[in-house]
């Protein structure tokens, strides 16, 4: 067990480095910030990243694949929406939520088939397909967001609330339960496998006969799916839709993706990486606070940040050494 | 050498007729926009995209990842800086002063990305994040709140001179294409490997097409504060992703060494003549929405598949 541990830091250093950061950005609140670093800390930076770790997680598989998904926002924002318009409309809630999510699948899907079928760059395609999608909900909806959210949703992701004796919000067990179905979809399943060979080389990989359509419509399904569970749990969170709450996912997934060490141009890394850096980019906005960083300050600091740390591990070789 | 031609090879047809057909729509629906009288205003409405699409081509073309998210908040930033800085609370206007600025900001911003990109080597999507959300946290800074005035000079830019900043730019690239770096940049985008082992230097390639770049972003900068009339420090963002779907639409291509200025132009006015349309009849945001992104996909799919059917046939 622990030899395949140190093997596991040997194979990917990024996520030690990243792991080293986050104790370090702690350390520097808890030294700085009176009253940081209690229960209420772990239970803030928790329950915020685990927002950010489930909208990221579809993120994840398509950075493996290669591709990127900046639908994300969009379809945060749609979920959003969509569901507390059905819901203020009568129709129960989790039937409203389901709808949404099979028609967020539908979308992701289609993302898919659309870049796969026309060789065309996922970037271009997810802006486009999102803007019209978040544009189609806002006219349905004429742009007055309307309903709310079940009592029971808002103590699901509520920072008071309790999992029967343990003193989290569920949303945390939720994110948890999303992450160990990552973790054996990556490492322990054919899938995983594809999607990496994927990633690597797609001609060898196709000459292996995997089959490109499926596995990007799975992850791209999977990327949207999970971005419409992060927006229904929005929801929850602010009590009141609002089609923008997903604006600032369009960088932050990414980053997330990035921060742990999974590679954007495809065919290594893995989840318990985007957990880290989902972790790292939600403590560091809570010390920057701390500290009394408005939130421009912020923006500056973690764009510094976020070079500094892919320079610590995310380099590529020279070309000399790729000819 | 090669004279800067527009080359339509069948990639781009379907990109080039939506824009035909768009043209032809706005001239019979809303002829006045094209008059000799309003041309002046309309073209310095569509030259802040125009000019963002052209900030976005250079690290395209550069391939191997090449992309710059920052052009946007660097548009932004030159706004706050020009406007609010130097013209409002300096009080200088001169625009001697202001257009070197406006172009040594961007080239600043540029030459970092690139020295970044080619030097530490992180991938350029990554590296111009970092600036991306450096320079949009940098501009509130600098101007809290929106707000300033224009010197009388800039102004013109959204009026009689709209088209200057345009050919400016556009001469620019002329020049740039007469330097064996363009073909180097070019060369290089088609197959890093090859580039290196001929000896060319890398490095220089990739700092050149993110300075240039940066140098178009500083110039757009310029057109969206006439446009705009005063400073405000959020309204740069949007124009990242705008300038980079502008130029693919127009047909440069995502993976590098193919396209160029031209392209990207018509890329642009693509999406200005759409916007333009139905800004004139008065359809909702949402709507502009949906058809912006409809067309986006679809013109880059059709292309897409264009392109597919080309390589078939000449596989054949």
């Amino acid at each position: 067990m622990r030899s395949s541990l140190i093997a596991g830091v040997r194979r990917s250093p990024d996520i030690l480095i990243s792991v080293v950061l986050l104790i370090l950005i702690y350390v520097v609140g808890v030294v700085g910030i009176p009253g940081f670093g209690g229960e209420q800390t772990f239970k803030a930076v928790l329950l915020l990243a685990s927002f950010l770790g489930i909208a990221a997680a579809g993120q994840t598989l398509v950075v493996i694949l290669g591709g990127i998904d900046l639908s994300i926002p969009f379809v945060v924002g749609a979920a959003n929406v969509a569901v507390a318009k059905l819901y203020g409309d009568g129709m129960p809630f989790l039937l409203a939520t389901l709808i949404s999510l099979i028609v967020a699948g539908l979308f992701g899907v289609a993302n898919a088939a659309i870049s796969v079928k026309s060789n065309v760059h996922p970037l271009i395609v997810t802006l486009g397909m999102g803007t019209a999608l978040l544009g189609a909900v806002s006219l349905w909806t004429n742009g007055l967001p309307s309903g709310g959210s079940p009592a029971w949703l808002t103590q699901f992701v509520a920072i008071g609330s309790t999992t029967g004796p343990i003193p989290v919000p569920p949303v945390i067990f939720l994110w948890l339960l999303i992450s160990v179905g990552m973790v054996v979809l990556l490492r322990a399943s054919i899938f995983g496998r594809k999607l990496y060979a994927l990633g690597n080389s797609p001609q060898a990989a196709e000459l292996a006969l995997v089959r490109r359509l499926p596995v990007w419509a799975v992850s791209f399904g999977a990327s949207s799916v999970l971005s419409a569970v992060a927006g229904v749990l929005f929801l929850g969170f602010t009590g009141a839709a609002f089609a923008g709450v997903g604006q600032p996912y369009l960088f932050l997934t990414v980053g997330a993706v990035v921060l742990g060490g999974t590679l954007i141009t495809g065919g290594r890394g893995g989840y318990v990486g985007t957990i880290v850096g989902a972790l790292t980019i939600t403590l560091l906005t809570i010390v920057l606070t701390g500290f009394g960083l408005n939130a421009s300050l912020q923006q500056v600091v973690m764009g510094t940040v976020f070079v500094g740390i892919v320079a610590a591990y995310g380099r590529d070789a020279h070309v000399r050494s790729r000819v | 050498m090669t004279v800067p031609t527009f080359r339509p090879d069948a990639t781009v047809l379907f990109g080039l007729a939506v824009f035909v057909v768009l043209l032809i729509i706005n001239l019979v629906v809303n002829p006045s926009s094209f008059d000799p009288v309003n041309l002046p205003s309309t073209i310095g409405f569509a030259a802040p995209i125009i000019l963002c699409a052209f900030a976005a081509t250079p690290s395209l073309l550069m391939g191997n990842g090449g992309i710059d998210l920052s052009i946007g908040p660097i548009m932004g930033l030159v706004n706050v800086v020009v406007v609010y800085q130097f013209a409002t609370q300096w009080g200088v206007t001169s625009a001697g002063v202001l257009i070197p600025l406006a172009l040594g900001l961007g080239a600043l911003v540029g030459l970092v990305n690139g020295l970044i990109v080619a030097f530490v080597r992180i991938q350029p999507i990554v590296v111009t994040l970092g600036t991306y959300l450096v320079c949009a946290g940098l501009s509130p800074i600098i101007a809290p709140t929106p707000g300033g005035t224009i010197p009388d000079w800039l102004a013109t830019l959204a009026g009689p001179l709209s088209i200057v900043p345009i050919v400016v730019a556009g001469l620019l690239w002329w020049g740039f294409r007469q330097m064996p770096l363009y073909e180097h940049l070019m060369a290089y985008g088609g197959d890093e490997r090859a580039v290196f082992t001929t000896g060319i230097s890398v490095p220089l390639v990739r700092i050149s097409a993110f300075t240039i770049g940066g140098i178009f972003a500083g110039i757009a900068g310029l057109s969206l504060s006439a446009v705009l009339g005063s400073a405000d420090p959020t309204v740069g963002t949007n124009y990242s992703l705008l300038g980079i779907a502008s130029a693919a639409l127009g047909g440069v291509s995502m993976a590098g060494g193919r396209g160029g200025m031209v392209r990207a132009l018509v890329g642009a006015l693509t999406i200005f003549l759409l916007q333009n349309l139905l800004t004139f009849l008065g359809v909702s945001t949402f709507l502009l929405q949906i058809a912006y992104g409809a067309v986006l996909v679809l013109a880059i799919a059709v292309n897409g598949q264009i392109s597919e059917l080309v390589k078939k046939v000449a596989s054949r």
